[in-house]
């Protein structure tokens, strides 16, 4: 079978005001590469997620481009250091210009 | 991606059965109650629980091998009696012999068995049959090797080596070619690496957090099951009709899973259950090997894990089927002529390299499916396994709901006995 449509999130739910805090994506994607062929010998056009981009309460804070090496069902870990409650922003984007979007919420304590 | 199989016609075959006994829904509590809920739970009794005519998976191979035994057929050549008289010393090219022992096209080639010296010797021999490196110092003649590769069951009737001319995958100039190889044969194989050499290669070990959804995809199956669970089918009702607390009543199920249906005449799978029990109760048809189907079977043994498998067997009939579940895993199928115990038991090719592929005893094999697979990018479920495995060797797949999968199945978990459910698992 193949996998659900909504991207997995891990982050903590609340953090020391300061703290630096690890963040996992994973989202389902096959990310069709546009090198391989069908039986016919038809080339599989290329699709995949070609950028990701996290934003916290609206600011920029990690954002990449993937390209066709990239194995399916891409999985992205990076850090992000919190000052004040809020909400992680992500999203992914396809070659065919959908965007998939999660949030998060984070609670800072002093 | 799974495609959909079949037309929605043979959807409609699936009617819905007399409801056996009423209020059966549910409440699985010790080991005998759960054997009678199971034969009174509603199931739909006619119609197949997959698509007939069964056509095998896109981007598998299409040959056919309706020419060789399957679990469900008998159609093998007949075995040869007697070795082939040469009419005179073979001739052939080493250096073409040389290409064909490691064609993986074939069969896997030599290359997947044996050590042969110099022959792709970076490229993963394996090791379920002797080390031929030195095999011409053997003093064997061409009449001998000629026929131990066409046919070696007219020396070892005991053999698990293909019987590769008379199945014909070599034909007799190209097995000519692999003789000349063999006999440059001399001196012991060197390795690059440990990996190289399957004697020292490490066995590999699953590690990984089956159970975090970041490292297992395969537990995506679970939200989309527990979404299913709840949606209700063309009979109005759902799963959590009768099941509203499926954490504590299904706590064991699945462990006991699979059991001999009398209704049917057969063994019955997780998988195939929920097919004709969501058939009989909510009208929703999830043939076996379909997106909800696998979800829904994932989910169920998900509930059950940690739960040690354990079969009910006491009945005559489910004593029979773990006798014809073991007689199938001796049985010679497909071209290359291998049963299952051929390559998973341990005093033969089990715990062994096939080329670069770990050969796993019976036990160890059923407590993590269904379970992601990294190379394919899905959940297979058990059934989904034998049939990769079938066509591997040749043999003709059967529909995932034959009744000699079931047996087969029936056996293994018995072999599995003891073993705590860990699923979905994660696999190459």
């Amino acid at each position: 079978m193949d996998m659900a449509e909504q991207p997995r999130i891990k982050l903590p739910g609340q953090a020391r005001k300061g703290e630096i805090i690890e963040i996992k994506t994973l989202v389902s994607h096959a990310m069709e590469n546009g090198l391989r062929r069908d039986q016919n010998g038809v080339t599989i056009p290329r699709k995949i997620i070609n950028r990701f981009v996290c934003e916290f309460n609206g600011q920029l804070v990690f954002s990449c481009d993937l390209d066709t090496a990239v194995a399916a069902n891409p999985y992205l870990q990076f850090f992000a250091k919190v000052e004040e409650d809020g909400t992680f922003r992500f999203s992914w984007t396809d070659d065919d210009g959908s965007t998939l979007t999660a949030e998060e919420k984070i609670i800072v304590t002093a | 991606m799974q495609p959909m199989k079949g037309p929605i016609a043979v959807l409609r075959r699936l009617s819905v059965a007399a409801f056996a006994v009423a209020g059966a829904c549910g409440m699985v509590t010790d080991s005998n109650g759960a054997e009678r809920v199971k034969t009174s739970a509603p199931i739909a009794i006619e119609g197949d629980a997959s698509p007939r005519p069964w056509t095998r998976y896109p981007g598998w191979t299409t040959r056919n091998f309706s020419g060789f035994n399957s679990l469900a057929s008998t159609a093998s050549p007949p075995v040869a009696l007697q070795p082939r008289k040469l009419d005179g010393p073979i001739v052939g090219d080493p250096a073409i012999g040389r290409q064909l022992v490691a064609d993986r096209r074939r069969g896997g080639s030599c290359l997947a068995c044996h050590i042969m010296g110099t022959a792709g010797n970076a490229d993963l021999p394996g090791n379920v049959g002797p080390d031929l490196s030195e095999i011409g110092n053997a003093g064997r003649d061409d009449e001998w090797l000629f026929n131990y590769v066409f046919d070696p069951r007219v020396y070892n009737p005991e053999t698990i080596m293909p019987p590769w001319g008379t199945h014909g995958v070599f034909n007799d100039s190209e097995i000519g070619h692999i003789v000349a190889f063999l006999k440059t044969l001399k001196e012991p194989a060197r390795f690059a690496s440990a990996l190289d050499d399957p004697r020292k290669r490490p066995t590999p070990e699953e590690k990984r957090d089956n159970l975090d959804p970041l490292v297992n995809p395969g537990m995506w199956a679970v939200e989309k099951a527990q979404e299913l669970w709840k949606t209700p089918g063309p009979n109005g009702s759902s799963c959590v009709s009768c099941h509203a607390n499926p954490e504590a009543e299904l706590k064991t199920w699945a462990a006991s899973m699979p059991y001999w249906e009398p209704r049917l005449h057969k063994v019955l799978g997780v998988e195939e259950f929920v097919t004709r029990h969501a058939k009989a109760t909510t009208g929703q048809v999830f043939l076996m090997q379909s997106d909800e189907n696998t979800a829904l079977a994932v989910y169920l043994r998900y509930l059950a894990n940690g739960t040690p498998i354990h079969l009910d067997q006491t009945s005559a009939e489910a004593r029979e089927a773990y006798s014809r579940g073991m007689a199938l895993t001796t049985r010679k199928i497909g071209q290359l002529n291998v049963s299952c115990a051929d390559c998973h038991s341990p005093d033969k090719g089990g715990l062994k390299w096939v080329r670069g592929q770990w050969l796993g005893q019976l036990r160890g094999q059923l407590d993590h499916f269904p379970t992601w697979r990294t190379s394919q990018q899905s959940v297979w479920d058990i059934r989904k396994r034998f049939q990769w495995c079938n066509v591997a060797i040749g043999a003709d797949d059967l529909p995932p709901d034959a009744k000699e999968y079931g047996d087969l199945e029936f056996y293994l978990a018995a072999q599995n006995d003891g073993l705590k459910l860990n699923v979905p698992g994660i696999r190459h």
